[in-house]
């Protein structure tokens, strides 16, 4: 079971411990200073400067072959005073919406019945359940592609050949090519977030509270409405709000499909902008900077719900046992309804990818000349396949430590010294979430591209530390609040630096928060595609590049393949993490 | 202060201060006019760094064929679609960045205006002479092989009666019976471009004309945001065919069994969309041109038709392709060439109304 430190946030140190702080006080503001500076330059060099390059691209004056050094607000008045880019951000916001709506019920839903009740199997679904977060979006897309299109897919090809034996014409049932299509594909790879985010907040609720509701009278049903959902709300609000930037910033989903489905939403419009011709870069960093002001105001209104959660943490930081909720008669049903997920996420996307990577080309008529081992031949025989698959690795496992690193030390400054200024750093670090990946790249691009780490895969490296820290920072800022800071103090008291507070005392009970935002961002860092598309170069191809690569160039079962090799990759991490470590992801992310 | 020079101070800060003051290496050069001592050159250098815009799988065939006759030379590709690749390629000259050695450029004004620009290398190649003037620009870029827009249907799809009434004339697309039949393509490049670059010609207005565009979106088609996709679900039976893609793209699935073909109406589309040219500031300059070289040769010529399928700009070659042994396989009658000035000057503006007439389509 998850420690939790109990104890209320904000509580004065003891008078004790604030003298033996002024005793070492010297040497403490000149550790803090160094590392204040550290934390500041690095959110200014990956954060800041890539964000005011981006902002100044958009005043930039567009020509049919680029951009100038002339200045024009020719891009910023077209995108923010037109009804085609507004109505663009519309669609965008409103695919948001419904995707954050839809995942976060499935998700929470999920994370309810398998967490506080006594669902069948409900250990071996905590693991499945998350599955989907290790297929990147478009290897999901191009498994819905062969599942759900309306007159190949194979949902619709077997249903309608089973029905026809029964004598029973029956028309496609099913079509991803629309905007249900986009929500259900985009919705189903988004849950595992929502179910991550509040698992493990019901598993450390205080049953006795529900119970307490339930002795007064209230149903299962009432208990659940007001109890367990106003105390779950500040998680669920951190995982509506991750969700709603992750599928407003998508571009690959909504612009494939949309483009058949009759609508355009904004990030594809930024991705078009950016990459096609007549390239227009102005616009396209005045477009990505709208989504800016959104997020902004989201991780403001989070950042309120997280000072409430606080209260609603605290309220009973006792370790103790719950005992399960008995579902009765809808024991199975729930669990049908969890499979059910489980099979439209999970089991139908990696079947479908799997039979796929070993097709010649897309077909339903499946003859043994259809399929060949050549893909996975040519994964282990080209060179630059082998050499992504080891510039993935490397560079998620080092984008998950220095994320680590960073985010839970600007927390902790942030947290620990209460400083205007280090408010600030926490603020500033967070943004680059905000800013389309492809948008971020063109800003990062322009920092870099005078310096020796252009061209190389470290620029990379930059790209997922400024688009992932401030998940970093988010998630290490809610488990250091669950941590007491009388215990620090205690530390101080008895001798020891601010530093070896933090490396023996702090750092410890945080691991299992730490180990999951490595992993975390390690998963993130290896899907990464907007920017990576952007930055990559020959001397440093990753797998994500590559995939969509084949992807572009019409090969979609090679691209299949190397999605499915990347999502091994991530399972394999996933073991090792365990095994390693012995911290189970879906138990240590929750906050 | 200007903010732009501002943020450019901060970010040498945040890297440290460190510059790359690379070599650009542009001083004037003379490279061997003999083959073998161009090899030699090349291969002291030992890779050459190729920005292509083609797909990736092929070129990387094409690549080993190159390694097969010029062993000790590392080809580097990255796959960059064209206005990418003339940004980046761009941005880069600029910072003095110089990376590529080779440019392969799907459109033709973007090479241009690098040419224009003095980015690229004067090199003639050997065989000069035996490539066409349409596909060539100066001594600068040659186009090694050429690009059409063809119907692609697929054969299990389309009756050989079909075939003869989509081929017989581009308004073929019109005949009733194909009314929700079909895919087009909403997405804005060169061979995208193409066809609609010649149903807007205003010698053709009387035949076709923004008119035939919107009828042919009365037709109902699917609209697929990308060529490969497109292609890849003709082949599945999504729809019976495209209007229009290219013969380069189809041929590949054709090899590998899929059953697929296409048929190419009159006058076709055919031009050059394939640019090749070596940087003035190739950081590889030898290897850059012996590749060109090979590229434009023979033996390149060969190479192309075998992994890319497409037909070979090169004069004196004869057509290897196994698909032009086909029955079905008919080359082009007429072709249709490009009027590069009103390329650049309606582009973005014919491609803009294609795509609002195919978004009427869906509605």
């Amino acid at each position: 079971m998850r420690r939790v430190i109990s104890g209320n946030v904000g509580d004065s140190a003891p008078e004790l411990s604030t003298a033996a702080a002024a005793v070492k006080a010297p040497l403490r503001v000149a550790g803090e200073t160094v590392l204040w500076l550290v934390l500041a330059l690095f959110v200014f060099a990956i954060a800041v400067v890539p964000l005011l390059y981006t902002i100044d691209t958009a005043f930039l004056k567009e020509t049919a072959f680029g951009l100038t050094q002339e200045r024009s607000l020719e891009a910023v008045l077209n995108v923010y005073t037109t009804s085609r880019y507004l109505q663009m951000l519309g669609s965008a916001l409103l695919l948001a919406v419904l995707v954050t709506t839809l995942a976060l019920t499935m998700g929470v839903l999920m994370a309810f019945l398998i967490g506080r009740t006594d669902l069948p199997a409900s250990g071996t679904l905590d693991v499945v359940v998350i599955m989907p977060m290790f297929l990147s979006p478009f290897t999901g897309l191009i498994a819905w592609m062969v599942l759900g299109s309306e007159r190949t897919g194979l949902i619709n090809v077997a249903l309608i050949a089973v029905l026809a034996k029964l004598g029973i014409t029956s028309e496609p049932w099913i079509n991803v090519w629309t905007y249900s299509g986009v929500v259900w594909v985009m919705s189903l790879f988004y849950v595992p977030y929502a179910y991550l985010f509040t698992v493990n907040n019901l598993r450390a609720m205080d049953g006795s509270l529900e119970e307490a509701a339930r002795i007064n009278g209230a149903t299962t049903l009432q208990a659940v409405m007001k109890i367990t959902l106003p105390i779950m709300l500040p998680g669920i609000f951190a995982a509506g709000l991750l969700i709603f930037v992750l599928s407003a910033e998508t571009y690959t989903i909504p612009g494939i499909v949309g483009s058949t489905a009759g609508f355009t939403t904004l990030p594809w419009q930024i991705y078009a902008d950016s990459t096609v011709a007549p390239l227009h870069r102005a616009h396209a960093a005045a477009a990505g900077t709208m989504l800016l002001w959104v997020t902004v105001g989201g991780i403001v209104l989070q950042r309120r719900m997280t000072r409430v959660a606080e209260r609603f943490v605290t309220i009973g930081g006792k370790g103790w046992r719950n005992k399960p909720i008995p579902l009765g008669r809808w024991r199975w049903p729930a669990f049908g309804l969890v499979a059910l997920y489980i099979l439209c996420a999970v089991g139908l996307p990696l079947s479908a990818l799997a039979v796929f990577s070993f097709m010649k080309y897309s077909s339903t008529i499946f003859t043994i000349d259809l399929f060949t081992t050549k893909h996975y031949f040519d994964l282990w025989g080209l060179a630059n396949t082998r050499e992504a698959l080891g510039n993935t690795l490397m560079l998620g496992l080092m984008s998950g430590a220095v994320c680590v690193l960073i985010g839970g030390l600007i927390s902790y400054v942030e947290l620990r010294r209460k400083t205007r200024l280090a408010a600030i750093v926490a603020f500033i670090g967070v943004l680059p979430v905000a800013v389309p990946g492809i948008v971020y790249g063109i800003g990062l691009l322009w920092t870099y591209l005078r310096t020796p780490i252009y061209g190389t895969i470290w620029i990379l490296l930059l790209a997922y530390l400024a688009k992932f820290t401030p998940y970093a920072i988010v998630v290490s800022r809610t488990g250091i609040l669950q941590i007491n800071r009388e215990l620090e103090e205690c530390a101080r008291t008895c001798g020891a630096s601010a530093l070896q507070a933090l490396r023996k005392i702090t750092m410890p009970i945080l691991k299992p928060t730490l180990i999951a935002i490595f992993f975390f961002v390690m998963l993130q860092s290896i899907k990464e595609l907007s920017a990576s598309a952007l930055l990559a170069s020959e001397r440093g191809p990753v797998l994500s590049v590559l995939t969509w690569s084949y992807m572009e160039s019409g090969n979609f079962q090679f691209a299949a393949a190397v999605g499915l090799l990347q999502s091994l990759i991530m399972v394999g991490l996933l073991l090792l993490t365990r095994l390693v470590f012995r911290i189970k992801l879906e138990r240590a992310s929750g906050h | 202060m200007q903010l732009k020079s501002l943020i450019r101070v901060f970010a040498m800060v945040a890297s440290a201060g460190v510059l790359a003051l690379s070599a650009s290496g542009t001083a004037a050069q003379q490279y061997p006019k003999d083959i073998a001592k161009l090899y030699e050159a090349a291969k002291k250098e030992g890779k050459v760094v190729w920005y292509e815009a083609a797909p990736l799988e092929p070129m990387q065939a094409l690549t080993k064929r190159f390694n097969a006759r010029y062993p000790g030379i590392a080809v580097q590709l990255l796959r960059i679609t064209g206005p990418q690749q003339y940004a980046r390629f761009m941005q880069e000259t600029e910072a003095k960045q110089h990376i590529a050695d080779l440019l392969f450029l799907s459109d033709q004004p973007l090479m241009q205006d690098l040419i224009k620009r003095n980015h690229i290398a004067e090199w003639k190649v050997p065989t000069h002479d035996r490539i066409p003037e349409a596909f060539r620009a100066g001594s600068f870029a040659y186009s090694p092989y050429t690009t059409d827009i063809a119907i692609v249907y697929n054969t299990n799809k389309v009756t050989a009666e079909e075939v003869k009434i989509l081929e017989s004339s581009w308004k073929g697309v019109l005949d009733p019976r194909f009314k929700g039949r079909f895919a087009v393509v909403k997405r804005k490049c060169g061979a995208c471009y193409a066809g609609v670059h010649m149903f807007t010609d205003p010698k053709l207005a009387n035949e076709y004309g923004v008119k035939f565009l919107r009828d042919v979106a009365a037709q109902k088609p699917l609209v697929y945001s990308d060529n490969p996709i497109a292609l890849d679900r003709i082949i599945a039976g999504e729809r019976d065919f495209v209007f229009w893609l290219w013969e380069a793209l189809a041929v590949t699935k054709w090899q590998q069994g899929a059953p697929v073909r296409w048929i190419r109406p009159t006058p076709t589309p055919e031009w050059g969309n394939s640019w090749n040219a070596v940087s003035k500031y190739a950081p590889h300059p030898n290897a850059a041109r012996l590749l060109q070289i090979w590229l434009t040769s023979d033996e390149g010529a060969i190479a192309l038709q075998d992994v890319y399928g497409s037909s070979t700009t090169l004069r004196g070659v004869p057509d290897t392709r196994k698909v032009t042994k086909e029955a079905w396989y008919k080359p082009i009658k007429q072709r249709y060439d490009m009027d590069w000035d009103r390329w650049g000057k309606n582009y973005e503006l014919d491609m803009n109304l294609w795509q609002s007439i195919q978004d009427s389509a869906i509605r």
